[in-house]
């Protein structure tokens, strides 16, 4: 933890505070772009309108999970319970109504109380009984499967018609799933940003002690940033429940990684403190897109494995070498590099 | 006792005899061949038993045990997919006195160990469609596998019926390299030629068995591809979620040749008519398995007649062109996770996996 570190005076100094967000937000359009290029020259077929309202979707569940592990990598934890609760959101909002559109609400209030209870656990666990963030979370993480199973038996379920009109259908032209990404963007980003709530939330990730010695209720921000990151979850799985038609008890298990890989590509620092929720969206988009990219050029599953992970590493490497010369440049001081 | 009511019916009255060969009773009560006089006791392992299709090859395994009368204690145990527990439980089963285990080796051969201890200290222990490796009579006394070349090559036939002059096909399976998928392609290449040509990746599409992945290759491949003739997976329920992509693009849904599901002849009835290409070829998804298995071990541990079978071949199931072997089912008032190709009646099946 670099709580010593001088962040902030970094943090009063206006200039420096805005050049990370274009940096970041730069960076990851950039990449976007560079990729949207790249396959409109080797695979056009993964720009097509049919290929993209079929996989923005998924773009939009990567999104909106991105978001949840984004509150809570701000306060220098990671949630690892993300696979349970995505997973007991899908089984509890199909297996509840069991394709009774009626009953779809209630399920819908049920999977959010599994939520708020579930993220108050994390919370409990990691801000006052200080337990680390990764062994609380894969914990509770069990505890949810425990949840997935008792209510699944592990048996997939048909979704109802209702869920699925709602969450797999589309307005404008537009996939739903990519409205509910972008509410949940907005909210995300007017909280963190324009309210005196999520200011402080932001302080408090970049330096817990000064927060602390300021007089905010750290232990009460931490908490709620596992309480609102299982809510996302909450959103994202209701939402898998209603695009695939009939969704494993096992769906939140391949979203873990790419809900840090997103964070992580959007320019938030793994140690807390500021975050980008738009760059974080952006950059959904953009490993969805890579995805769909490498399925597209049609190369065995090996060299598809091998150009994602290329590009991810690629990505993330451009990053931290930028990241790092800007702070060389800016601070002038040693100190703060090392302590990266 | 069963044994002895049966004679004793049978001796007072024909008509009541004629009434029971007419009912569902008459089953239990004629020994079957495979079924010895020994008594023994006998288990059932699985790798992992958290789906549907487990649970009711599961309830199938055990209806098969309970046919045979000298068994006299019946024991499961479910590995979660946990490597070492299946170990532990293969182990513990044999430990406790279980005369003979029938073993679905999820892990491959990782069990084989395991396995190989149990049989040299004198048990009955038959693994079942998942190859472990190792010989029988060496590591284990019998395997039961399931000849997916054969599905392969019932695929293959019947997409010659419909595409006589050849055309595009899309074959998707699960993990990456898995056995099942290689097998099957490679039956599908015994009967087809050249002109039948394979738009996937080499050997085939990866979806994992996962609706989400599923949904994902296919709007790419629906994308890349004008034309795809005919689909072939080996896993059709999950294909129902994304087979509507085809819609969203504007073509209508291709042809399929797979394995069947409820949830998937259901869709089909729905949505055939709507999309005049979309034939629907299936192959039983092989939960009776289990059966030849157990009747493999309850025939060595009882002394009784093995069955002639050695490998278990999974029955075409539906046909939606010519109605035969059946036209394409559908339970709407069952969960679409059930398997009406399965000899366990469907009603039974529901219970099985709790809905």
């Amino acid at each position: 933890m670099i709580t010593s570190a001088p962040m902030p005076e970094s943090f009063s100094r206006k200039g420096l505070q805005s050049l990370p967000l274009a940096r970041s937000f730069v960076t990851v359009v950039l990449s976007t772009l560079a990729l949207l290029l790249v396959c409109w020259i080797f695979a056009p077929s993964s720009l097509s309108w049919g290929a993209l309202s079929g996989s923005l979707p998924f773009a939009a569940i990567i999104a909106i999970v991105g978001l949840g592990q984004l509150l809570v990598v701000q306060q220098g934890g990671f949630d690892l319970s993300l696979p349970g609760a995505v997973s007991l959101a899908v089984v509890v909002a199909t297996h509840y109504p069991q394709q009774n559109d009626a009953l779809l609400g209630q399920a819908v209030l049920l999977a959010l109380c599994f939520a708020i209870a579930a993220g108050l656990l994390n919370g409990v666990l990691v801000s006052i009984f200080r337990l680390n963030a990764i062994i609380a979370t894969i914990g509770t993480n069990a505890l949810l499967y425990g949840g997935v199973f008792a209510v699944s038996g592990g048996v997939p379920s048909i979704t109802t018609e209702l869920l699925a009109n709602i969450a797999g259908g589309e307005t404008l032209g537009l996939p739903n799933s990519v409205f509910f990404a972008l509410g949940a963007l907005a909210v995300v980003s007017f909280v963190l940003k324009k309210t005196v709530a999520g200011r402080r939330f932001e302080a408090i990730g970049a330096n817990p002690l000064a927060a602390r010695a300021a007089g905010l209720r750290v232990r009460l921000y931490q908490m709620m940033a596992y309480v609102f990151a299982q809510l996302l979850y909450c959103l994202a799985g209701v939402l898998i429940a209603g695009i695939t038609r009939e969704p494993t008890a096992f769906q939140g298990d391949s979203l873990l990684l790419p809900s840090v890989a997103v964070v992580v590509l959007g320019g938030t620092s793994l140690l807390g403190g500021r975050g980008f929720p738009i760059s974080t969206v952006v950059a959904a988009f953009f490993l969805n897109q890579l995805s769909q990219f490498a399925l597209a050029v049609g190369v065995p599953y090996s060299a598809q494995t091998i150009i994602q992970a290329l590009a991810l590493g690629f990505g993330i490497g451009v990053y931290s070498v930028r990241w790092r010369v800007n702070l060389k440049r800016t601070t002038g001081s040693k100190n703060v590099e090392e302590k990266k | 006792m069963k044994y002895a009511s049966l004679v004793t019916a049978l001796g007072v009255s024909a008509a009541a005899a004629a009434m029971a060969l007419g009912s569902a009773g008459a089953a239990n009560a004629e020994v079957p061949s495979w079924c010895g006089p020994k008594k023994a006791t006998i288990a059932l392992l699985d790798g992992y038993g958290g789906n549907s299709w487990r649970q009711v090859t599961t309830a199938s395994g055990k209806q098969t045990v309970e046919l045979c009368p000298s068994i006299t204690k019946y024991e499961y145990a479910d590995g979660q997919g946990d490597t070492q527990k299946s170990i532990s439980d293969i182990k513990s089963m044999a430990a406790k006195g279980i005369d003979a285990l029938v073993v679905f080796g999820d892990a491959g051969p990782a069990v084989l160990p395991a396995i190989t201890s149990v049989y040299k200290s004198g048990k009955v222990i038959v693994p079942y469609r998942v190859n472990v490796g190792g010989e029988e009579g060496k590591n284990y006394s019998k395997f039961i596998g399931s000849s997916f070349v054969e599905d392969g090559k019932s695929w293959g036939n019947w997409i010659k019926e419909i595409l006589p002059n050849g055309g595009n096909i899309l074959f998707l399976s699960g993990p990456a390299g898995n056995s099942q998928g290689l097998d099957e392609l490679k039956g599908m290449k015994e009967v087809l030629g050249a002109e039948y040509k394979f738009v996937n990746p080499e050997p085939f599409a990866v979806t994992n068995w996962d609706p989400a992945l599923t949904q994902k290759v296919l709007t790419a491949e629906i994308a890349k591809n004008e034309k795809i003739d005919v689909i072939v997976s080996d896993f059709g329920p999950s294909l129902v979620g994304a087979l509507p992509l085809f819609e969203k693009q504007g073509k209508s849904i291709p042809a399929l040749a797979t394995s069947d599901g409820n949830s998937l002849g259901c869709f089909w009835q729905e949505n055939h008519e709507k999309n005049p290409d979309f034939k629907l070829f299936t192959v039983a998804t092989g939960n009776d398995n289990v059966r030849l298995a157990v009747e493999w071990a309850v025939a060595l541990a009882t002394d009784g007649k093995p069955p002639a079978e050695e490998i278990f071949k999974a029955p075409v199931f539906e046909n939606s062109v010519t109605g035969k072997p059946n036209a394409v089912q559908c339970r709407k008032d069952l969960p679409g996770a059930i398997y009406l190709s399965s000899e366990l009646p469907a009603d039974d099946q529901a219970k099985a996996v709790g809905q």
